[in-house]
């Protein structure tokens, strides 16, 4: 009972961390966009929490730098289970246009296990709103 | 004051250890031996007022490192160059005259490998951790082999 | 007694990651350090070994907000050196996107220290408004960040009649709702005392540190790469550089919506005076060998570019400095003798854009050597306590 309660809850109003790997930073202000007032993910539940201890989601853009490399890791097992990972931006599923530069290791997948893709070189806010609920539709089926 | 005015400055101050040229409107460049440079460095910020570095460059030569220092003014943007040999490559720092260079040196002892003498910071500054000592990215004959990588749940 | 605080890469808002490390004494700051290579991605290596064309999109991505800044300081660069003179038009429509972009970073800025005082409706109001200055530039170029308007040469996408009615409209909603901006310390009062006194750096510091940009421009330093070596068609337009002489936050607040207002008259006056002709004109594939050195007025700073080439279609050696680095050595010398409170301010005062790095915050007892982690929420949860009030009376005037 008390799982099932725990569930919708999750399913209703997922928090999401954000971080950033080594971007250019255009993803990250579409993802903070999405939480103004043209976007306004709040009103659906979606809170964007500060510390990964909280939150349910983890929204990464970026494509993962070898001295970042040990702090995803951290910061993946810091969150608590269940958690999932959507990896926004080219540069976060692949590298984008930073494959085969020296420090850059790859997409996130090489470092955390990933479970959505959203692509764009950036991403519009209405696609990450749109990468979020296909996740949930996913926990839900 | 323009061009000119500069350059004819530049000749009167520090005569033949300098060779100028003017390749275009606002833009000087000036190139003085390794041994000449605190002394050139000096004149421009003392006597002819130019306080602000913009960035130091550096490029592989193939045979010596050519060091570029840019510096800017309300008026023209002087450039000057110098060059230091690959085998010992020594550089002094310029942190007395401009304390805001500290970082642009450290980040020509990261990519190059040059040693920066009398530097007041020399820690490195934008490689990572654990990178292996040694391994200079921005010289010309450092390849980077990029390591196979893993497609999750798919094939090799 | 003095502990040392490493803020590093996590933290709950915009930034990219860097690490801070400051020794504190009690809530005084008394050193303070910045470790970067969070960000390094090792683009200068890379963009030897991509086409001067396929560098244009590679340069874009240094940075996400100011990216035109760095695609036009490179264009400008390989032009040079490949002695093409581009069309009036085309330079009129890079100079109308460049200030369009300054506009939107701008506004960014005002939203995110507006959030790290504690004052989250003016972040959401800039924010608002600045959605408007996103869809002018997605009518001209098609996507809202990372415009792909330059080309070698001149630029991609003309305007037309209707695009430039729809630019005007908005100009005057945004002069408007830019008004309340302008009037913002005789509302919020409270807003103006949290930022005075906060991040001194003196004029001669300024100076001897090489700052650039607003931050240079907040201690009465009237140094504007676009009035000193005029790119574009700066040259042709009227316009003023705003400085300030308070020398802190408030300085660099004043600037920035200075230069707003600044940029709305330099829009009006390119798009009544547009002439008419062809975008771009065509660029061959290689360059001889010959050096550049290209300077740029990004709004964070001045932006510089050097780029070398060797008579092939690639790039022998080209090297960037975005405005951020300039700022670092000020940024240190301001964070000294403040208070750990302010950090998030000071911080986001200069405008960071370390993507052209991450904050946690370690606090390390300087005597004992023992470190404690402290999250960058609970700085920022300091900060705000310190907005509602409390420990601090500070008497500031509003210049505008």
């Amino acid at each position: 009972m008390l799982t099932k309660l725990t569930n919708w809850s999750r399913l209703k109003s997922p928090w999401i961390l954000h971080l950033n790997t080594g971007a250019c930073n255009a993803c990250d202000i579409e993802v903070v966009a999405a939480l103004t007032p043209r976007f306004d993910v709040e009103r659906f539940g979606i809170l964007l929490k500060a510390t990964p201890r909280h939150a349910d989601v983890i929204v990464c853009t970026g494509p993962a730098t070898r001295q970042m490399k040990d702090r995803l890791i951290r910061i993946y097992e810091q969150t608590p289970d269940p958690k999932f990972v959507i990896a926004v931006g080219a540069c976060a599923m692949s590298g984008g246009v930073y494959r085969g530069a020296y420090n850059v290791l790859g997409g996130i997948d090489q470092v955390i296990p990933v479970d959505v893709y959203i692509p764009g070189c950036p991403v519009r806010p209405d696609a990450v709103i749109d990468g979020v609920v296909k996740l949930l539709n996913k926990l839900k089926g | 004051m323009n061009d000119q005015v500069l350059i004819d400055k530049a000749k009167a101050s520090l005569g033949d250890r300098v060779e100028i040229t003017n390749p275009a409107p606002r833009r000087i460049f000036i190139r003085v031996k390794a041994d000449d440079l605190l002394a050139a460095v000096g004149w421009l910020k003392n006597e002819a007022g130019f306080t602000h570095l913009s960035t130091i460059s550096g490029v592989d030569l193939g045979q010596s490192f050519e060091i570029l220092y840019h510096f800017a003014n309300n008026f023209i943007c002087v450039t000057i160059r110098t060059e230091i040999s690959r085998d010992h490559p020594l550089l002094p720092s310029i942190c007395e005259l401009i304390p805001g260079a500290v970082l642009y040196e450290r980040e020509l002892q990261d990519m190059f490998g040059i040693v920066v003498q009398n530097i007041p910071d020399g820690r490195p500054l934008v490689l990572p951790d654990d990178w292996p000592s040694g391994n200079f990215p921005l010289r010309k004959d450092w390849k980077y082999e990029r390591p196979p990588e893993v497609i999750p749940g798919g094939k090799k | 007694m003095k502990f040392q605080i490493p803020i590093g890469p996590q933290h709950p808002a915009l930034k990219e990651p860097i690490g801070l490390r400051m020794t504190v004494e009690g809530e005084v700051i008394r050193d303070a350090d910045i470790r970067l290579g969070y960000n390094h991605r090792g683009l200068e290596k890379l963009a030897e070994q991509k086409t001067w064309i396929q560098n244009i999109y590679l340069t874009e991505r240094i940075c996400g907000i100011c990216s035109h800044s760095h695609t036009t300081c490179y264009v400008q660069g390989v032009e040079k050196l490949m002695e093409l003179e581009p069309p009036k038009r085309g330079l009129y429509i890079r100079t109308l996107v460049a200030e369009l972009e300054r506009i939107h970073s701008h506004m960014l800025w005002l939203g995110v220290a507006g959030h790290e005082a504690g004052f989250d409706s003016f972040f959401m109001y800039t924010w608002r408004d600045r959605e408007i200055v996103m869809d002018i530039l997605e009518t001209i170029s098609g996507n809202r960040v990372h415009y792909g308007i330059n080309t070698i040469g001149g630029v991609r996408r003309d305007l037309d009649e209707q695009q430039i009615k729809h630019i005007l409209d908005s100009l005057e909603i945004l002069r408007k709702r830019s008004e309340y901006y302008k009037n913002l310390g005789t509302n919020e009062p409270s807003f103006v005392a949290r930022l005075a006194g906060v991040g001194y750096l003196s004029k001669e510091d300024a100076i001897a540190l090489c700052a650039v940009g607003p931050t240079l421009r907040a201690s009465g330093v009237p140094m504007d790469v676009r009035k000193d070596d005029p790119y574009a068609v700066y040259d042709e337009i009227p316009f003023e550089v705003c400085t300030a002489d308070t020398c802190d936050v408030l300085g660099r607040t004043v600037v920035r919506i200075k230069e707003l207002f600044q940029c709305y008259n330099i829009i009006e006056y390119l798009l009544k005076n547009l002439p008419a002709g062809p975008v771009a004109v065509r660029a061959p594939r290689r360059a001889k060998p010959n050096e550049v050195v290209s300077r740029y007025e990004a709004p964070r700073g001045e932006n510089i570019h050097y780029i070398k080439s060797n008579g092939t279609d690639k790039p022998e050696r080209l090297k960037v400095r975005a405005p951020t680095l300039g700022n670092y050595a000020a940024t240190i010398k301001m964070l000294k003798n403040g208070f750990i409170a302010d950090v998030p301010l000071i911080f986001a005062a200069i405008d960071p854009c370390i993507c052209c790095g991450e904050r946690a915050v370690s606090l390390v007892d300087a005597r004992t050597g023992q470190e404690k982690i402290i999250s960058m929420n609970a700085l920022k949860n300091l900060s705000l306590k310190v907005t509602a009030g409390k420990a601090r009376k500070r008497e500031a005037e509003w210049p505008l």
